[in-house]
């Protein structure tokens, strides 16, 4: 178990950095929208999982699933058409009232390595005055080919980007999940785009086989963001989902790659080559936005600890530390709380 | 009248605007390209980025590599270009039973752009093993072809300079800018003994040390390689369709 009040100090160093947070929400990921949906396994999952959710069912009775997608600002304000980070955290409903969380975000990675990181991260990165850069600063970044500093969004008057870009300029394990957020856009949909759990996971195989995993999702509808050089939508990202959703049913396919002896797995700032085998573990038809947005939605209480037989978390300090952070924010909120397997 | 009238001063205007544009643009292109660049590789020189795979460590490391070699032909004529052809085309059996022998190869292709010849392939383990197991079972293709190729006489016959040659293909191996966009920063320090953890850098100049490192190193592969089935050799994917080997 992580320190309570770690959890606490982490928990109030993201919310310092949104004054207007409304604690009766997340303090991230504010906004955001609950689909109900069904998950279907692959025929080869059960081969790599003894997961409830990856073991074969009848068609007529698929395993049932809740998903929040979500903005990554703590800001109550929506802004889809920002540069952010976007959040899909999946319940998937098991047997017996049970439940099972995976919890995933368009940002391949982490900025940082641990807590006390993280800490130095949000304190560099705390919110400062934000204004358009100068046609002259402009001018000498072209000569010095530079990546220009991109306008602020209208109505932005603060920022956290010049305190990121300082922190991975002295942290060089930082600067590929930060340039990767400074240019990550926003996707047309919320079903278009790929969304990665990050941290390292274990599978257990029928065999018995452990074996370190990270999960992505996705798009069966393929991947895009946004027009950069158009100004930003506030609110689509949610009227397009019930509009899509009335049509036709959106997919996405869960993706597992498996690491091999050596990969890193307690470090999600550095990604795995991409060279190591992936499997199709299922696939999640998402069917209708949820007609009770506060129950399917706001009211649940996701965790990247919610785990069932067959998965285990790594020894990674950052989903240790999430898991505490989140059971902090569910008290904040007054949400119900849903039971972790045994440790 | 008067609506062709508007319709002739629309494009006039049109085509003013639009060679406006393109001279702007033009202008733009040669004074980055010129000037800019230049510049900057005078006043902050980069090392070229060796060629071929990062160094295998762990087993799915060791399977599908990449191999891009770009060769300048002598002859930069389409008589040179055909001379090129053919030496592919009439080692047809000796390629087929090289590639069937070494049993490490996904697949290879000889493609000619400009006046260049090249062959891109995807094998299974060790870069040094991999030519030099083809040197024993087709070096006389090679030969065919590395005789067409800029400085090519001096490594054959490659059976009598097995290592020169190997050397001589690594040389030509083109370098693979990972997907990993922060991988350029990476290589680049490495290349000057730079492995710190950082603390004066600068990310937003990114842009530059990519531009810098195609300004000295003109032929690159993009991306760490595409692949629908990776993690597996060529042995493990011939044999699940139990075709052999």
């Amino acid at each position: 178990m992580t320190d309570p009040t770690q959890a606490e100090r982490l928990v109030q160093s993201i919310i310092a950095d949104f004054p207007d947070n409304d604690p009766k929400k997340r303090p991230i990921h504010t906004i955001g929208i609950g689909v109900k949906g069904t998950f279907e396994p692959s025929e080869v999952a059960p081969d790599y999982c003894i997961a409830e959710h990856f073991q074969p069912r009848p068609k007529d009775d698929p395993v049932k699933v809740t998903v929040r997608f979500s903005n990554g600002s703590g800001s109550p304000k929506q802004h889809d058409g920002w540069n952010d980070v976007r959040g899909m955290a999946t319940r998937f409903h098991l047997a017996n009232d049970g439940a099972t969380d995976l919890i995933a975000m368009t940002l391949g990675g982490f900025f940082v390595r641990s807590v006390d990181e993280f800490f130095d991260f949000t304190n560099s990165a705390h919110q400062t005055p934000v204004k358009p850069e100068s046609a002259l600063c402009k001018i000498i970044d072209a000569l010095s080919l530079k990546v220009p500093l991109p306008d602020p969004p209208p109505g932005q008057t603060q920022s956290g980007n010049a305190g990121t870009l300082d922190y991975a300029n002295k942290h060089r394990f930082a600067q590929l999940a930060i340039f990767q957020a400074g240019i990550i856009g926003a996707p047309v949909s919320y079903v278009r785009a790929v969304y990665h759990a990050v941290h390292t996971f274990f599978v257990v195989g029928p065999d018995g086989l452990r074996r370190p995993v990270r999960f992505s999702w996705k798009p069966v509808a393929g991947v895009q963001t946004t027009d950069p050089t158009k100004a930003p939508v506030d609110d689509y990202l949610q009227g397009e989902l019930r509009k899509r959703l009335e049509k036709w049913p959106a997919r996405m396919m869960l993706m597992m790659m498996i690491g091999e002896a050596g990969d890193v797995l307690e470090d999600p700032t550095v990604p795995w080559p991409a060279h190591r085998v992936r499997v199709v573990m299922g696939t999640l038809s998402l069917e209708e936005v949820a007609a009770d947005q506060v129950a399917d939605g706001e009211k649940l209480s996701f965790n990247p600890w919610r785990l069932v037989r067959g998965i285990e978390p790594s020894s990674d300090p950052l989903l240790k530390a999430r898991r505490d952070a989140y059971e902090v924010s569910r008290t904040r909120r007054g949400v119900t709380q849903c039971p972790f397997l045994p440790e | 009248m008067s609506r062709n009238g508007t319709s002739g001063g629309t494009s006039s205007a049109t085509s003013d605007k639009s060679l406006r544009d393109r001279f702007v643009a033009w202008l733009k292109m040669f004074f980055a390209a010129k000037i800019l660049v230049p510049f900057w590789a005078l006043l902050t020189p980069v090392k070229k980025l060796e060629g071929g795979p990062r160094p295998s460590v762990q087993p799915g490391d060791n399977v599908q590599r990449m191999m891009n070699l770009i060769m300048p032909l002598k002859d930069k004529s389409a008589i040179g270009r055909a001379k090129a052809a053919l030496a592919i085309a009439q080692n047809k059996d000796e390629i087929y039973a090289g590639l069937d022998n070494v049993g490490t190869v996904h697949f290879a292709r000889f493609v000619i752009v400009d006046d260049n010849i090249c062959m891109f392939s995807v094998y299974d383990g060790d870069f040094t093993n991999y030519i030099r197991d083809f040197i024993v079972t087709i070096g006389s293709v090679f030969d065919a072809v590395v005789e067409l190729v800029e400085g090519g006489e001096k490594v054959i016959p490659s059976a009598e300079n097995v290592e020169k040659f190997i050397d001589w293909v690594h040389d030509h191996d083109a370098y693979q800018v990972s997907d990993v966009a922060t991988d350029i920063l990476r290589d680049q320090e490495q290349a000057n003994g730079d492995a710190g953890p950082g603390g004066n850098d600068d990310l937003r100049l990114l842009p530059r040390s990519l531009i810098l490192q195609l300004n000295v190193n003109t032929n690159v592969s993009l991306g760490s390689g595409y692949r629908a089935y990776p993690g597996y050799s060529a042995a493990q994917v011939r044999q699940q369709f139990g075709v052999g080997w």
